[in-house]
């Protein structure tokens, strides 16, 4: 028996590197996400959560590295696969192009916002150290 | 309009009427779990930036996370991210690792496989939430 090998055409545009980053923070965010999940709903638990606790977990840099990574890929993960499922719902190209502009600044935004606390709870924490 | 309405359908009866078994429920599944997820994340980016920005709505949010329903709702999150994560596993190695695998007959076991392991994985994880549930809002076993 013989098998045929199926010579496809490879693109390297915006779709196909989208599919790659998809595959590669896939990777990436199962330590990542798992490992935050169980610690703060499973072993730490909703009950014993406040500020406090927050402001001590982001004085330590390793959480504070650890949660900028999460917030980095997870998030971007989360919106270019809402991205591919709209996609899936609208077919012209005109609206795909209009809605990816929407999702992108929707993640810059909620991005920016979140990076910005966990950065500046960090500096004063830092500030409070000297 | 009518377009959109038209490719709304076309889409949505897809996800309903094809018959693909367990391809298609993981498709589902996956598609419906990631959904579900990056809802709760978008949130909970947003009010976990309330610790620098504004600490007292931090605590009102805490409280909201604190209710019965939204520890339900939390039970069934780690769910959806258990299962994510493994489907997303198996998507990912036959994609990058092995191509070959890409039958219907291996994959019909393998998204099986899929939803079995998560279901393992899963309960343990209820059982301890479920029980801080019970411990903290019904005071149960000396709470």
């Amino acid at each position: 028996m013989t098998t045929a090998t199926r010579r496809v055409k490879k693109f390297n545009n915006m779709e196909s590197a989208a599919w790659k980053w998809m595959r590669y923070t896939g990777v990436l965010m199962l330590p990542l996400v798992w490992g935050h999940v169980l610690i703060q709903d499973i072993v730490v638990g909703v009950h014993a959560i406040d500020n406090a606790y927050v402001l001590q977990r982001w004085s330590n840099i390793f959480w504070q590295v650890y949660d900028i990574l999460l917030l980095g890929f997870t998030f971007a993960h989360g919106v270019n696969g809402l991205r591919q499922v709209v996609n899936d719902f609208v077919h012209t190209q005109r609206a795909r192009n209009i809605l990816g502009w929407v999702f992108l600044v929707f993640w810059a935004v909620v991005t920016v916002i979140g990076a910005w606390a966990l950065i500046a709870v960090g500096q004063a924490n830092l500030a409070a150290q000297l | 309009m009518a377009a959109l309405i038209a490719s709304l359908r076309t889409t949505l009866s897809g996800y309903v009427r094809y018959r693909g078994r367990e391809g298609h429920y993981a498709f589902l599944l996956h598609r419906f779990t990631g959904l579900g997820t990056l809802l709760f994340l978008a949130i909970h980016i947003v009010d976990t930036s309330f610790v620098y920005f504004y600490p007292h709505l931090y605590e009102e949010a805490l409280n909201i996370y604190r209710w019965t329903p939204f520890m339900i709702g939390e039970i069934l999150l780690v769910f959806a991210v258990i299962y994510h994560g493994i489907n997303g596993f198996r998507v990912i190695y036959v994609d990058m690792v092995k191509p070959a695998a890409w039958t219907i007959k291996a994959q019909r076991k393998a998204a099986t496989w899929t939803l079995a392991i998560s279901i393992v994985l899963w309960l343990p994880a209820a059982g301890i939430m479920g029980y801080n549930l019970l411990h903290h809002n019904f005071g149960m076993f000396g709470g």
